[in-house]
């Protein structure tokens, strides 16, 4: 009952690696704090990608500390302080970097994936 | 990269914000996913409860964080750190040592480093120091090596017309005393001459006014001053509108043409400059100026050497050199400014070093020897950690992290230590005994101490590191006799090696005490006690003629016998402890009859040797009888007598065909600093020639006597209360514009012919007392271990019926054979190491059997007490160390 709606959504477990590169698409979209970031990738995933809580931070100070990142403090949705992060232009760099990669890599494997025997 | 260093940097230096941070930004997560599964209908408490649960352990997350952020390395070293000092802090006896150690060892080299920095690293204070050089030449095949670093007026006008690599300029060796005088102030300063381009060369440029243009710098140009900045602070107020007011210098009038700018100081540090205005023959055909160069744009000094080398050798006095040394070579070089200004000082400081840097080596292997005792002991503790899964890279970097922390404090205290050491060491150092600025201690001097600091702890933590890494899980039986011989045997070594270094300090002190205890007794000729001195210049054209220069004499030396409780007065060109004239003089007869030979001349006034209390001989000395018109008579001093005239009696006989010698007197000790031969002691007896002042009667050579030396007026006196300011108003009285440098205890003047000697010394004094007392401080902790360690095998040999002083033996044996070869290896050590002592010894030979009798000695001394540990054996109970077994 406690995880009703997760449950009811079934969101697949990420793929080892995309992590970074999801919170970097999250952040690029608009400015977000933490639990935002989660938010924002559970929407744009179609409910699909849950991330595992307790890697988001850590992941997202490793951005910080890579510089792919930025943060500043400012008021969020119900006036509490927090913690806004925000893509830099290496962070901007590194997202083309890693989507073209992931692209490469998701239409190689669909087209593995599609093959038939006759085309064998 | 950047960016990471920016990032962990930022962090580790805001840590607390960033822990607040980290805490509010997790809190805020968990309220907002809270609120979120209240909201899809889940009770607060299981909502709370969910959030914290899915986010994980608060704690690893953190932990994940911080280690995302590079901060995890600092947070295990900071664990490990406190870890150490728990354990340090659980043997204040081991820790305290190491620190006391360290602390003195890094304290001495901090003081010493700050020294050799000034002198040997920092630049001279001018633009691009290392562009500027000044003249050396080499010789080679010459039996005793000459320094020539001087040339004439007409090497200079060669240098200043043929070498086009430098800029040259050339100054006069050094200063002299001079009387200023501006209205009705008169002051007594240091004079030195400088041609045209001498501060453009030093690149400093005048505050107020110019520096010498070349057409004043010429024989016979006009009289041109320029002041240094003090002098024109404080006699003349600091007024812009001195440039072309004239000053009285010299007895004449001179012109300033400009002001040096605050602080500046040239290699010879006069308050007031004049042109050089050089003659081709030099001062007195002699080689008296002192070239300084700067390299042009664009040319190197392989170039100037050449350059340089080829303009000498064309003057008569190269050639001359080469005629009358055939078969050696004479080389011109330039050397660096900064090498030339510290030419003297280097060695002793150099030397001072490397004593320095044994006691560090002799502090680590004494802490290396009380931790390897320190981790025998731990050996229990190790195994067990090492059971329990510990690594044996954690377990040693435990061992280093002791090191750091003891490194760290050693060298903060040692910090301490050497500002102290510093503060005594510049106290004990004369006046103008550095050539340049002060000693303090700079980042270069921290950063020095940092790196030391470090050293230390690789060196003394090495042996220990590796001692550990031979404890495995079976080596847990702790306080077995036999555990740790292989240690003791290292550690042997190791204090044998320190004992090795210690002697070599020892006698290298030793040797020098002995040197400064025969200068310092060497018996002066002469009843210092009593005696006041004051120096005046008389380098004064109105004192270049004989009949003013015996006036002033007279009529001042009577006024000053008047003085109450002055019993005698004289004149002297030089006193003892200082140099002398060097002049050349025929002999008349005797062994080498017909001869001009150079020596020490000195002209004094008739009561002089009855003021110094110099014994007469044989013969008389001077009356006032002898005067301008009567027979030339001459003085000469024992040594004199002995080397020209043997056995027989040089009184009645001639010099330079009619100066007759009319007595002889007691040698006197003489200065011999700035000699050409750098063989020679500090303090020489030497011949002398005592002249009558009254029959110099050529106002040339009283020009130059004057130009050099400034007079002594010397009064001898039971009760000197008031006689200095009498002595002052004496001479004002018989010249107003007269000034005197000073008035000095003859006794102090000695003292401080010496004081270069006693301060290297007493330094290397130290230093050795320094090595002793660790030495005997490594002794005393081996053989402490020793008996702890053998204590059960102690009990049963003594069970088996041996006594308690043949057990000593057997224990103190460890101590003593490791002091005895320890001395041993020292003495092959110092056969090879003091040879290069030579050149500071006097009077002393290099193995000096009292000198190493006595190094032997204080060892044996000190072994013997640092065994005194032994003395705990006659207290171990055989029965009670039996049952323990």
């Amino acid at each position: 009952m406690t995880r009703s709606r997760i449950d009811a959504d079934k969101p697949a477990s990420l793929l080892p690696g995309t992590l970074d590169m999801l919170i970097l698409k999250a952040v690029s979209l608009a400015p977000l704090h933490g639990y935002g970031v989660l938010l924002r990738i559970r929407q744009i995933s179609g409910n699909a990608l849950d991330i595992p809580q307790g890697s988001l931070y850590p992941a997202l100070h490793r951005l910080d500390h890579q510089g792919l990142i930025a943060t500043e403090w400012g008021q969020s949705e119900n006036n509490r302080r927090a913690k806004y992060y925000t893509l830099t232009a290496a962070g901007r760099r590194r997202l083309r970097d890693e989507a073209a990669g992931w692209t490469r890599l998701a239409t190689a494997i669909d087209a593995a994936m599609r093959a038939t025997s006759e085309e064998v | 990269m950047l960016a990471r260093l920016r990032s962990l940097v930022g962090s580790l230096a805001q840590r607390r914000t960033f822990e607040a941070d980290l805490d509010e930004e997790l809190g805020a997560h968990i309220e907002q996913y809270t609120r979120d599964l209240i909201g899809s209908g889940m009770s607060p408490e299981d909502a709370h409860r969910q959030a914290r649960l899915e986010l994980g352990g608060l704690n690893t997350v953190k932990d994940e964080c911080r280690e995302a952020r590079g901060l995890g390395a600092f947070d295990a070293f900071q664990r490990e750190c406190r870890y150490a000092a728990r354990q340090l802090r659980r043997s204040p006896g081991f820790a305290g040592t190491v620190v006391l150690t360290l602390a003195l060892s890094i304290g001495a080299n901090t003081a010493i480093f700050s020294l050799v920095n000034t002198l040997l690293l920092e630049a001279l204070p001018y633009a691009q120091p290392e562009r500027i050089g000044t003249l050396y030449a080499r010789t080679s095949g010459l039996e005793s090596a000459e320094a020539r670093r001087t040339v004439d007026g007409e090497q200079w006008e060669h240098v200043r017309d043929e070498v086009s690599s430098v800029v040259p300029a050339v100054a006069t060796t050094g200063t002299s005393g001079a009387n200023i005088r501006a209205g009705s102030v008169v002051r007594y300063v240091r004079a030195g001459r400088v041609s045209a381009r001498y501060f453009d060369v030093l690149a400093l440029h005048p505050v107020v006014g110019r520096t010498f243009a070349p057409d004043e710098d010429v024989p016979n140009g006009p009289n041109v001053a320029m002041l240094s900045h003090a002098l024109w602070q404080n006699m003349l107020g600091g007024r812009t509108d001195v440039v072309g007011q004239s000053v009285m210098l010299k007895g004449e009038p001179y012109t300033v043409v400009g002001v040096l700018p605050e602080g500046a100081t040239t290699p010879l540090e006069a308050d007031v400059y004049t042109a050089l205005q050089p003659n081709r023959d030099g001062d007195g055909r002699a080689a008296n100026f002192r070239l300084v160069m700067r390299l042009r744009d664009g040319a190197t000094w392989q170039q100037a050497d050449a350059e340089l080398h080829r303009a000498l050798s064309a003057s008569s006095r190269f050639q001359n050199f080469a005629r009358e040394n055939p078969g050696t070579q004479l080389n011109y070089h330039a050397v660096p400014l900064q090498q030339a200004a510290t030419d003297t000082l280097r060695p002793q400081v150099l030397a001072l070093m490397i004593a320095a840097g044994l006691i560090v080596l002799i502090a680590c292997a004494n802490i290396a020897g009380l931790s390897l005792v320190r981790m025998l002991r731990r050996t229990r503790e190790i195994t067990i950690r090492l059971a329990l899964g510990a690594s044996r890279w954690q377990i040693q970097r435990q061992l280093w992290v002791e090191h750091l922390l003891l490194a760290a404090a050693g060298g903060m205290v040692g910090l301490g230590v050497g500002a102290l050491a510093l503060r005594g060491l510049l106290q004990l150092l004369p006046e103008r005994f550095l050539p340049v600025a002060t000693v303090t201690l700079d980042g270069r001097v921290l950063g020095f101490t940092l790196l030391l600091s470090l050293m230390t702890c690789v060196l003394s933590g090495v042996l220990p590191a590796v001692a550990m890494g031979g404890v495995s899980l079976r080596s847990s039986a702790p306080g077995r006799g036999v555990i740790g011989g292989g240690h003791i045997r290292l550690r042997q070594m190791l204090i044998g090696g320190e004992v090795a270094l210690t002697v070599v300090l020892l006698a290298a002190a030793g040797l020098l005490v002995r040197t400064l205890i025969g200068l310092q007794t060497m018996p002066p000729g002469f009843n210092p006690a009593g005696v006041i001195t004051a120096k005046v210049s008389l380098d004064d054209v109105r004192y270049h003629d004989p009949g003013a220069f015996r006036r002033l004499l007279t009529e001042s030396l009577s006024a000053m016998s008047r003085i109450p409780g002055v019993q005698s007065a004289a004149v002297a060109l030089t006193l003892p402890y200082e140099r002398a004239v060097f002049n050349g003089v025929k002999l008349g007869s005797g062994k080498e009859a017909g001869r001009t030979i150079s020596t020490n001349h000195v002209y004094v006034t008739p009561r002089y040797f009855e003021t110094m209390q110099i014994a007469v001989l044989e013969g008389r000395v001077f009356t006032d009888a002898d005067g301008p018109d009567d027979q030339p008579v001459t003085i000469v001093n024992r040594s004199f007598a002995r080397k020209f005239f043997g056995e027989e009696s040089p009184v009645g006989r001639y010099l330079d065909d009619k100066v007759l010698i009319v007595g002889i007197v007691a040698d006197t000790v003489l200065s011999a600093e700035g000699r050409l031969n750098p063989g020679t002691a500090p303090l020489t007896r030497e011949e002398m020639v005592y002249v009558p002042a009254a029959q110099v009667t050529d106002s040339k050579m009283l020009a130059l006597a004057h130009g050099f030396f400034q007079p002594s007026w010397i009064v001898r006196t039971a009760a000197p209360a008031g006689v200095p300011a009498q002595m002052q108003r004496v001479l004002s009285n018989a010249d107003p514009q007269l000034a005197m440098s000073g008035v000095f205890e003859m006794s102090d003047l000695m003292a401080l012919a010496l004081a270069r000697q006693r301060v290297a010394v007493a330094l290397l004094a130290v230093m050795s007392a320094l090595a002793l007392l660790l030495s005997a401080v490594g002794i005393f902790a081996l053989v402490a271990s020793v008996v702890a360690q053998r204590t059960r095998e102690i009990g049963i040999l003594m069970a088996l019926g041996s006594t308690v002083p043949q057990t000593m033996v057997r224990v103190g044996r460890a101590g003593v054979i490791t002091s005895g070869v320890g001395l041993l290896l020292g003495l092959i050590l110092c056969a090879v190491v003091l040879p290069a002592m030579r050149s500071v010894l006097y009077g002393v030979g290099v193995y000096d059997l009292p000198t190493m009798l006595a190094v032997v000695l204080t060892l044996v001394a000190v072994t013997l007490l640092a065994t005194t540990p032994i003395l705990r054996i006659a207290r171990i109970d055989p029965v009670k160390a039996l049952r323990e077994e």
